[in-house]
């Protein structure tokens, strides 16, 4: 390598980590932040206010209301007797309300008639759904208490495969190692350029005796390493604190990170070239983070994108990332998989890695 | 010299008008990009989950078998593919579950005899998972009634569901108001992060501080042009919710304005304190970046509740203004709360405006000091 080069190379990671202040972000930060919201997402609904009427002395209806505050996905809700049960979820003081049959539950239930009312607010559409379907598994299983419930002849046996516990986290941890990873490299690399540029040290890297390529390889190459050494640290951070497995080959896992590595660094870089000001770059940055983030299948599944705009997500790098990270963790890596994501990856590496050179030549000229 | 001038404050404003004024990318993105992107993921967001891929392995090829597979077809949530090595598919995502059918399933069902099949799962995106344990009670029943003939089972408890504000449950209309608060939110930031720190690296700050204005004139003349610039999209957005997504708008105008300028207010001092603090503008975006994009998106309610959380992010999350705006915007969007109900939600986001504020401005003053 050109020792002008390696030197270049040096200068940039000790500029960038030069800074106390850089370096708590750079490495500290990711790893907080996996630990918070590893900690803190969960995509189960728990702690639904549940308040339920019933006419006093009617003892099923208490013996229901237990079941389902037992349940842990209900808490009672506070609220005065005789008050307005659409006022209660209007004021948001309750997410649900059960009122019971007039004549007392246990009575109507005897003669096959307990309908029981459900108020839900759903202004929150997905909670009011699965609010729904806890209350009917609730007093499906109550039912049994009045007369056995009756045997089905067809049975599934259900078997769970790569979370059998359907534990949260093992879900969200690869999705949002893959949202820092991500974060870390654009947010490097979208200012550098453009930071030269404003404070005019760029003209002095011009002059080094050094190709345009080689240039632009001693502005990436080091952001290239720091993002691998972001995504080590995270994957460590979760393996260790929340026991996400690592099933398929360690190779698998760094080839997609780098791949994808490439990826971002040559978007962020473009993103400098383009960039004439620090705001515009931020701005730049985040236009690519925000849509690169929703479309990336960690908080929605992405193919129930209506047809007109899933072709978006087919361009979103860290959809094919996230992709990758969960197949290879959770799965154990299937090569097919892992071969069409890395090729869709690397294909918009290389796609990136022109068009930062050519602006970045442009800008040069 | 002495005490608040609006004049001065008005002059630093004016100067803050032309600094975005000279720059239509940034002004054009400022107004723009919010209607943007809630329009456009306000129509791609879909949590409804449907077409589940199921591979089967009918290695009965009965009749029994042949209905049971009608019947996961005919739910209307399944797709069923027909596949020689189901656990294959499931490895390689090409299908979210698999069923195998054993020989003799056709012939247990026909003599009348209990007859099991094998459901295998993708469980490692858990709520698809419990979505679709969800469904096989129904197939269930559904199967019991057509493969052996059986009535409908007898229920002596049945719940009738109703809900409120949103009877066609659609997700759009949660998510819009949703979207618009974690974008708004986000762009106020990022919009006021650089200002300060910009100064002091071009060194003008030095310049503008051995002029006679004040820091609160500086803090005020820099907040304000940007408020008014956020408030533009915000109508912007409010306008593509209603007439694009027919999102209701069940309660006052009044108090969402009001909602509105405190929470603008909150987000652009918290832009500012990170701007003043960090001095410099590549530290002010990773701090802005991190402080505001995920936290916004992750914490705030938007999509993961925050009731659901364990107890102490609970608290944690209470210092984010989002989470506050969150719970006021789907609230007078949706189910028309008034000032009775979000009393604590506007209490909370004027307390973090005021303290954001007062951050900024204390920081300023003492790096102010000789």
């Amino acid at each position: 390598m050109n020792p002008t080069l390696k030197a270049f190379i040096k200068k940039e990671l000790v500029q960038t980590l030069r800074d106390t202040r850089m370096r708590v972000l750079l490495f500290g930060a990711p790893i907080l932040q996996l630990t918070i919201f590893g900690l803190a997402l969960s995509t189960e609904i728990k702690n639904i206010k549940l308040a339920v009427f019933s006419q006093p002395g009617d003892t099923a209806a208490v013996r229901l209301a237990e079941d389902f505050y037992s349940s842990g996905w209900f808490k009672p809700s506070v609220f005065r007797p005789g008050e307005d049960p659409f006022e209660l979820i209007g004021s948001g003081r309750a997410d649900a309300v059960l009122i019971m049959p007039a004549g007392g539950l246990g009575r109507a239930a005897g003669r096959a008639e307990g309908r029981m009312q459900l108020l839900v607010d759903a202004s929150n559409a997905t909670k009011a759904r699965v609010v729904e379907a806890y209350a009917r598994t609730i007093t499906a299983r109550a039912a049994a208490a009045y007369g056995p419930a009756p045997e089905q002849p067809l049975s599934f046996d259900v078997r769970v495969l790569y979370n059998p516990a359907m534990e949260s986290s093992l879900f969200l941890v690869p999705g949002v190692m893959g949202m820092l990873v991500c974060l870390v490299t654009i947010i490097l690399t979208a200012m550098s350029l453009t930071r030269e540029r404003e404070l005019g040290t760029f003209e002095t890297i011009v002059s080094a005796p050094l190709s345009d390529a080689e240039i632009l390889l001693g502005k990436t190459l080091p952001f290239v390493l720091l993002g691998l050494v972001v995504f080590s640290l995270v994957l460590t951070a979760a393996h260790l604190i929340f026991g996400v497995p690592v099933r398929g080959p360690l190779w698998q896992l760094f080839l997609a990170a780098f791949v994808f590595v490439v990826t971002t660094v040559s978007v962020g870089t473009s993103i400098s070239t383009l960039a004439k000001n620090q705001q515009q770059a931020m701005l730049g940055g985040f236009m690519f983070l925000f849509p690169a983030i929703l479309m990336s299948g960690i908080m929605y599944p992405v193919e129930n994108m209506p047809a007109a705009v899933i072709g978006a997500a087919y361009l979103d790098p860290l959809m094919y990332f996230m992709r990758l990270l969960r197949s290879i963790m959770l799965k154990g890596g299937d090569l097919q998989v892992f071969w069409t994501n890395v090729g869709a990856l690397a294909l918009m590496a290389v796609f990136a890695a022109g068009l930062a050179y050519n602006r970045f030549k442009q800008t040069l000229d | 010299m002495n005490g608040f001038s609006l004049h001065r404050a008005w002059a630093i404003a004016r100067k803050e008008v032309m600094h975005v004024l000279r720059d239509p990318f940034t002004l054009a993105l400022a107004l723009g990009l919010p209607v943007m992107l809630v329009t456009f993921f306000g129509y791609a967001i879909d949590f409804e989950v449907r077409d589940i891929k199921v591979a089967v392995a009918d290695r009965d090829n009965g009749p029994a078998a042949r209905r049971l597979k009608e019947i996961f077809s005919a739910s209307g949530y399944f797709q069923v593919l027909e596949a020689a090595d189901p656990v294959g598919m499931l490895d390689s995502r090409r299908a979210d579950a698999a069923l195998f059918i054993e020989p003799g399933f056709s012939r247990d069902a026909q003599g009348g005899r209990p007859a099991r099949a094998q459901f295998v799962l993708d469980g490692s995106d858990n709520s698809k998972g419990a979505v679709m344990m969800a469904y096989l009670p129904g197939i269930q029943r559904a199967a019991a009634a057509r493969i052996y003939g059986l009535e409908p089972a007898f229920a002596p408890l049945s719940v009738e569901t109703r809900f409120l504000f949103n009877p066609e449950l659609s997700s759009r209309w949660f998510m819009v108001p949703g979207l618009a608060v974690i974008i708004i939110g986000l762009l106020a930031i990022l919009l006021t992060a650089m200002t300060v720190a910009r100064e002091w690296e071009n060194g003008s700050m030095e310049l503008l501080l051995s002029t006679p204005v004040r820091p609160l004139e500086i803090i005020i003349g820099k907040l304000a042009p940007y408020g008014l610039l956020v408030l533009t999209g915000v109508f912007f957005v409010y306008l593509s919710a209603r007439l694009v997504f027919g999102v209701p708008f069940e309660g006052s105008h009044l108090l969402f304005l009001l909602a509105c300028l405190l929470f603008i207010t909150a987000a652009l001092s918290q832009g500012l304190f990170i701007s003043v603090a960090a001095r410099q503008q590549q530290v002010a975006m990773q701090v802005a970046i991190i402080s505001g994009l995920l936290p916004s998106m992750l914490l705030s309610g938007f999509i993961f509740p925050v009731e659901s959380m364990p107890a102490f992010f609970q608290y944690f999350t209470m210092i984010l203004p989002p989470r506050w705006f969150m719970v006021a915007a789907r609230g007078i969007f949706l189910k028309g709360s008034g000032l009775a109900e979000l009393a604590v939600p506007l209490a909370a986001l004027a307390a973090l405006s005021l303290l954001l504020l007062a951050l900024a401005l204390k920081k300023f003053k003492t790096d102010l000091e000789p």
